[in-house]
């Protein structure tokens, strides 16, 4: 062996100490782990806190993670995430990671993080639990979207989650399930009026302006007009990219759809001559149709101080030029008996005099028109065979017979794509095509709302413009829709939505659908909400009240446009609602013979009276005679109108009658309960009948008690 | 001297490595109004829009439920009973008057009612109808949209930043 050189020597010591280093880098590595840092860096916060033994009392240096095998949740996040549960680290000056969760009704522990927020759970580098959809395809959720993971087992609708809510609303509001498969989302049985006698009610022009610019339209902004007016409806109609031939095909084919012959509702031609002979009449008209409360449901532009606003109700379509839409021979028959037209329709067929209905339907023909409404659109004469034939394929073709109902044209089945998983998809399964937005499922489903064909250039989809916020709450509802949950611990998570519904039989049936109640009112669960809940209507208000008003729902507060119809119902009809309300809507916790009137003492009533002005104040929300305030129900006619049971047990706690009422539920003694009902019993309004059913506005539904 | 400069050269690289092995976890600071359960625009500067938590959340939906007829001056149905109320109810964004009581007094009256805290009987007692919870949710959005927003008198304030 020959000695070493100097130089050799060096060359070896040199690659030993290399060679250490190497072999140091991995426990180095491994001491630098992202995680490691967090874990270190708690530590040195929790120093920092007053109280520190408790935050780091169960601290290991270790990863930490929430393993829920039946859910299939294995998370780390609360490795770096470690104050998550410290409810003392809730301030938003608590940096991150460490910040506590807000206080949600789900505990963290039981429930991990990745069920609500997506991301990968067992990743332990920022990036990979965040942000990657390379190995992982499901990045964080945005928390502007958050409550979607909420709707993914909550079918039904939460009150904390009014976006979700939102969303599901426009699914359904803008009939989205028209098109699409759509879980939870109810085909109703008439999506879009039926067309098959549609070119008896309007001409070939008008279906042509129609189809280019529906009436109701939303702007680049988000800002919704209805005939030019600014509103806040839905378009139920969205706008579809046609073409000039396209609108005349279109326009041609519904023109000559007249299957059923029309018989239109003939008047005594004499006795008509002699109605026009009136100079009034059509303003007698008017008169009708606001003492009818068109305006529930119907809205009008009315110019008010230079400005012109829609005033009315959106049940139905905006009448301000419906004169110049429709045939008048068409109205008149219309008006007598819509469901003869439209089997599906919620107008309700009102009891007319002739006479009304003559002046009514000259007031809307003269009056509710618009000279204007059809400027613009071609002369397109007769429809050429070729034009009918065009306009029969692009009917199927384009979608329409997805929502019309034409009488023996079959639609398409499942015309749009099933949107019943896409919530849950993977970014590899998205088709994003030539387009530049960011591959994610987020940036995928906005960018297919605001621009279908941006995806997809022969995308079928119409148009729609959206605001920021619906745009967002649409979103969070198309998010939330998962498919059917992965695992049975998770599927027995699933809150299903609330079967509603309300069958009556019998006569009350009859009458209750001729005025179709319930596209106001819910009978249980059941029904529109822009008008008080009925369920226990029979409990809270007198039979003779609820007669009179029936029969003449005039209230004391002219101002308010949105209030019950005036049907001309007879006393027949009124006498049926009343008895079977009386019998049937009744609340078990308001039991009539628990209270008798007749024990009520003057001294009771005096007692009542000054617990009502001075201990409980209750004219901060109540008017009784001219004052008060009108949060709650007018009581002036308190005495005629409810009941005693009902007073009694609402005044013991209102929410066990509606649960949603804000009335809040105060702390009576079982003698101010008695004082207060005789008090109440007695107030008595002699004009009659009075203010308390009519609703201020939809929000006011809800309310309480007598609205 | 060659040795000095190569072992030096060697520690440099391997720190460097090292170093470059700890990717920069991004701390750019989110918009607050993306990571908000819930938005309220500024009751004076509609331009202006207030993010809010989860729990200010549900305190805004209890607020347009309970108490916005008294303490606003236009509500989901139109006029405020407001002008009707006499003493004349706080708006529930007035700084002025709210920041200057404590969560806890804010808490008992919305519970309690006024009379309970020597105030009108016209502000009426919530404690049998809200839970606990959210009387805290009405009260943390009441101090979310009073702007500025409130102070609590006595925070632990932390200049502690993780990392
Ligand atoms: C019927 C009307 C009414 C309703 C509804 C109402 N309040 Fe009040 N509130 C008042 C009145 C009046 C006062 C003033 C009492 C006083 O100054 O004597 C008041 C005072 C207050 C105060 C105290 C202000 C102070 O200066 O001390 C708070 C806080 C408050 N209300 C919160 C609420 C909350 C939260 C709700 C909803 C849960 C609510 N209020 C519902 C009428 C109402």
């Amino acid at each position: 062996m020959g000695k070493l050189t100097n130089r050799t020597r060096l060359v070896l010591a040199v690659s030993s100490v290399m060679f250490l280093a190497v072999l140091a880098i991995s426990p180095f590595k491994d001491f630098r782990r992202e995680w490691k840092q967090y874990k270190h860096s708690y530590l040195r916060f929790a120093q920092t806190r007053p109280d520190t033994k408790k935050l780091v009392a169960d601290y290991r240096p270790d990863i930490d993670q929430i393993w829920l095998p039946g859910m299939n949740v294995v998370d780390r996040c609360t490795t770096c995430h470690y104050g998550i549960t410290q409810a003392s680290l809730a301030d938003q000056s608590v940096p991150q990671p460490f910040r506590a969760h807000p206080p949600i009704p789900h505990n963290v522990r039981d429930w991990g993080c990745t069920i609500c927020h997506r991301g990968q759970g067992p990743a332990t580098e920022v990036a990979e639990a965040h942000k990657s959809t390379l190995a992982w395809e499901q990045p964080i959720l945005p928390t502007r979207f958050i409550q979607a993971s909420c709707g993914t087992c909550h079918y039904a609708d939460l009150p904390q989650t009014p976006q979700l809510t939102r969303g599901r609303a426009l699914l359904a509001g803008l009939n989205c399930q028209g098109c699409h498969r759509l879980p939870g989302v109810e085909r109703p049985a008439m999506l879009a009026p039926d067309l098959t006698n549609v070119g008896t009610k309007v001409s070939r022009e008008w279906i042509y302006k129609w189809l280019k610019e529906p009436r109701t339209i939303v702007d680049k902004d988000g800002n919704v007009t209805v005939n030019g007016y600014e509103a806040e409806d839905e378009p139920r109609m969205p706008k579809f990219r046609l073409t000039e031939t396209e609108l005349r095909g279109l326009s041609a084919y519904l023109s000559v759809q007249k299957a059923k012959a029309f018989v239109s509702y003939k008047l005594d031609a004499r006795v008509v001559a002699a109605w026009t002979k009136n100079p009034e009449l059509a303003s007698q008209g008017e008169l009708r149709f606001r003492q009818m409360f068109c305006s529930t449901c119907h809205s009008l532009a009315v110019t008010r101080a230079g400005e012109t606003k829609l005033i009315g109700g959106d049940i139905g379509p905006e009448l301000t030029k419906v004169g110049s839409k429709v045939n008048p021979d068409w109205l008149i028959t219309w008006l007598r008996d819509p469901q003869g037209y439209l089997p599906h329709t919620r107008m309700p067929r009102y009891g007319w005099s002739d006479e009304d209905l003559f002046k009514v339907t000259r007031y809307i023909a003269t009056k509710l028109t618009d000279p204007d409404l059809l400027t613009g659109v071609p002369q397109l004469g007769q429809p050429r065979e070729d034009e009918i034939q065009l306009g029969r394929r692009l009917f199927l073709e384009k979608g329409c017979a997805s929502c019309h109902v034409i009488e023996g044209l079959n639609p398409q089945k499942d015309f749009g794509p099933d949107l019943s998983a896409i919530g849950g998809k993977n970014t590899s399964e998205l088709e994003f095509g030539a387009s530049k937005i960011p591959h994610n499922l987020v940036s995928y489903i906005q960018a297919k709302l605001q621009d279908p064909a941006s995806v997809n250039p022969a995308a079928r989809m119409p148009q729609y413009n959206w605001n920021q916020p619906d745009l967002d709450a649409i979103t969070t509802a198309l998010l939330s829709m998962k498919g059917a949950p992965p695992t049975s611990a998770l599927q027995n998570l699933v809150v299903p939505r609330k079967e509603v519904d309300f069958h009556p039989t019998g006569a009350f049936e009859e009458v209750y659908e001729r005025y179709k109640c319930y596209s106001c009112h819910k009978f249980n669960g059941y029904g529109g909400d822009l008008a008080p809940d009925l369920t226990y209507e029979g409990s809270r208000a007198q039979r003779q009240w609820i007669v009179d008003f029936l029969k003449n729902p005039q209230t004391l507060r002219p101002t308010v446009v949105l209030r019950m119809p005036q049907f001309n119902m007879s006393g027949r009809d009124a006498a049926t609602l009343a008895d079977y309300m009386t019998m049937v809507l009744q609340h078990p916790a308001a039991n009539p013979t628990a209270v008798d009137a007749k024990q009520f003492t003057l001294a009771m009533v005096a007692l009542g009276k000054q617990l009502y002005e001075v201990k409980y104040q209750c004219q901060s929300c109540h008017t009784i005679g001219g004052t008060g305030g009108y949060v709650g129900p007018n009581l002036s006619n308190a005495g005629d109108w409810l009941t005693p049971a009902w007073i009694e047990a609402w005044l013991r706690n209102p929410q066990a009658l509606v649960p949603d009422t804000i009335e809040p539920r105060r702390n009576f003694t079982a003698d101010e309960v008695r004082a207060l009902t005789a008090y109440l019993t007695t107030l008595r309004q002699s004009i009659k009948p009075q203010k308390t059913a009519s609703t201020t506005a939809k929000h006011a539904a809800t309310q309480g008690a007598g609205r | 001297m060659k040795f000095h400069v190569w072992f030096g050269a060697l520690l440099l690289m391997t720190l460097a490595g090292a170093a470059a092995c700890r990717k920069n976890a991004e701390s750019a600071k989110a918009d607050p109004l993306l990571s908000a359960y819930d938005t309220e625009a500024d009751w004076n500067d509609a331009q202006h829009v207030v993010p809010l938590s989860f729990q200010q959340a549900q305190g805004k939906r209890i607020f347009y439920q309970q108490c916005v007829w008294c303490h606003a001056d236009s509500t989901p149905a139109g006029p405020s009973n407001r002008s009707n109320l006499t003493p004349v109810p706080p708006l529930l964004n007035d700084r002025a008057t709210l920041n200057a009581e404590s969560d806890e007094y804010m808490q008992n009256i919305v519970a309690l009612g006024g009379t309970a805290m020597g105030k009108s009987a016209m502000m009426p007692p919530y404690g049998r109808m809200l839970s606990a919870e959210e009387i805290r949710s009405v009260v943390a959005f009441t101090r979310a949209i009073a702007q500025p927003p409130y102070q609590p008198p006595a925070r632990a304030e932390s200049q502690y930043s993780a990392k």
